[in-house]
């Protein structure tokens, strides 16, 4: 602290380095959007920036415009932090949160590009999903609650 | 005599699914004596594939199984259920699924009547503490199909279309097109797709020399297998006197024909009125030998 008065004092940088090795003025840590639990055979991770595969890890946590890749036999499950959950399928290709989604469309936390995802809401009438695929928007739980 | 006439059905009393248009009785008299309401002719229009209302006396209908008491129990207490809900978008989406309903009903589609019925039943009395689950699977084409299998229903949005799919039921989108209506998943496993009948008699190709009858020769009698899941059958005979007529039977007879080839196929009619493939033979009316006896003359 005491360092860091001083730095500052002298107009520069406790901004130069963070704990993590961040610049402490850039962007804060993304938050996770899901992570990733029961992963049974291959399932890989692509990250937004990222232009290679790289293989999942239990607990991992998923940000916005990451991608997931299941195998032949494969599976995982994403459990969001409101508490709702998706098993996706074998042979899937999925997308976390896009932040900006097609023209005309909302924004969506998960996109289906290939396979089947199953998704459970325990408290519906607290938690929402929106599931997004090539040809629909899927809306579940407190969303369409009616009246 | 004319061809229709010379055309009989052998089959001289109704089954208790058929009933016999008396002389002089439009369709919606048929449906009146025989469903209790004249808006019901378009049912019968459909479950027997007629063209038109007018049908002649004698003609055999089909009439519809207990689906379509289901389809009314099922539209009843959704209109009941509809009518007590408070106002509000899941009130106006139950109310379109019910006009739904009755169009589909009045197509003789009585599971899939009952289904969006039970659908509109389902959106006014939600209950949203029940756990959610819906699976979303995605074709190679981009062909969603959303199912739901319990909790409140989910909402599929396409192309500025939105349907409200309840648990049990499922909805396919393609790219570029709105929702499809929500379908039963045991009205999906109902309309199972229904077999070919198989043909046993009169074999394929045949000749069938049959005694003289008025202007024809006859009785024809068609005979195939009866097809599982089958409430009925549409048979069709095209040639030297075209016919299609209805059976809830595996066999039809015909009292008398006009004689030369004929090609003749039958198809299984589902409990939702839909046709499955058919299957086509042909043959060949041709009048028995006439065996001549000539006696001698008293007078040589």
């Amino acid at each position: 602290m005491a360092l860091c008065l001083t730095l500052l004092a002298a107009g520069t940088a406790c901004r130069k380095a963070s704990p993590g090795g961040m610049p402490a003025d850039a962007a804060p840590p993304a938050a996770a959007r899901a992570t990733l639990q029961q992963l049974k055979g291959s399932v890989s991770v692509k990250r937004a920036a990222a232009d290679d595969w790289t293989l999942a890890s239990e607990g991992m946590a998923l940000l916005e415009n990451d991608t997931v890749r299941t195998g032949a036999r494969a599976s995982a499950l994403l459990r969001f932090p409101n508490g709702s959950s998706v098993l996706v399928g074998e042979d899937a290709l999925i997308g976390i949160a896009e932040t900006q989604g097609a023209p005309g469309r909302d924004r969506t936390d998960l996109t289906v590009r290939r396979g089947t995802v199953d998704a459970t809401l325990d408290r519906p009438a607290t938690q929402d999903l929106t599931v997004g695929t090539p040809s629909a928007t899927v809306r579940a739980g407190r969303e369409i609650v009616f009246q | 005599m004319s061809p229709a006439l010379l055309t009989l059905l052998c089959l001289a009393t109704a089954p208790a699914d058929e009933v016999v248009v008396q002389p002089k009785e439009s369709l919606a008299d048929v449906a009146r004596r025989a469903l209790g309401s004249a808006e019901a002719a378009s049912e019968l229009r459909a479950i027997n594939h007629l063209e038109s209302d007018q049908v002649a006396a004698g003609t055999h209908l089909l009439l519809p199984g207990p689906e379509r008491a289901r389809a009314m129990s099922a539209m009843a207490s959704a209109r009941s259920a509809v009518h007590q809900a408070k106002a509000g978008a899941a009130r106006t989406e139950a109310s379109e699924r019910l006009a739904d309903a009755e169009r589909l009903l009045a197509a003789a589609r009585y599971a899939e009547a009952a289904a969006q019925a039970d659908g509109a039943w389902k959106l006014v009395s939600q209950r949203p503490d029940d756990p959610s689950r819906f699976a979303v699977q995605v074709g190679d084409d981009g062909t969603t199909r959303v199912r739901v299998d319990s909790g409140i229903p989910v909402r599929v949005e396409a192309e500025g279309r939105t349907r409200a799919v309840s648990p049990g039921e499922s909805v396919l989108v393609r790219r570029g097109e709105a929702p499809g209506v929500p379908t039963s998943d045991e009205v999906a496993a109902g309309t199972a797709a229904l077999e070919a009948p198989l043909l046993l008699s009169p074999a394929a190709d045949v000749r069938l020399a049959l005694d003289p009858k008025g202007k024809g020769v006859g009785p024809l009698r068609l005979v195939w297998r009866a097809v599982p899941g089958a409430r009925g059958y549409l048979i069709e005979l095209k040639g030297a006197s075209s016919q299609t007529v209805r059976s809830a039977r595996a066999e039809v007879s015909f009292a008398a024909m006009p004689t030369g080839t004929y090609r003749w196929s039958v198809r299984a009619i589902g409990l939702e009125g839909a046709l499955g493939p058919p299957s086509e033979r042909a043959l060949e009316l041709s009048t028995s030998s006439i065996r001549l006896d000539v006696q001698e003359p008293s007078w040589k």
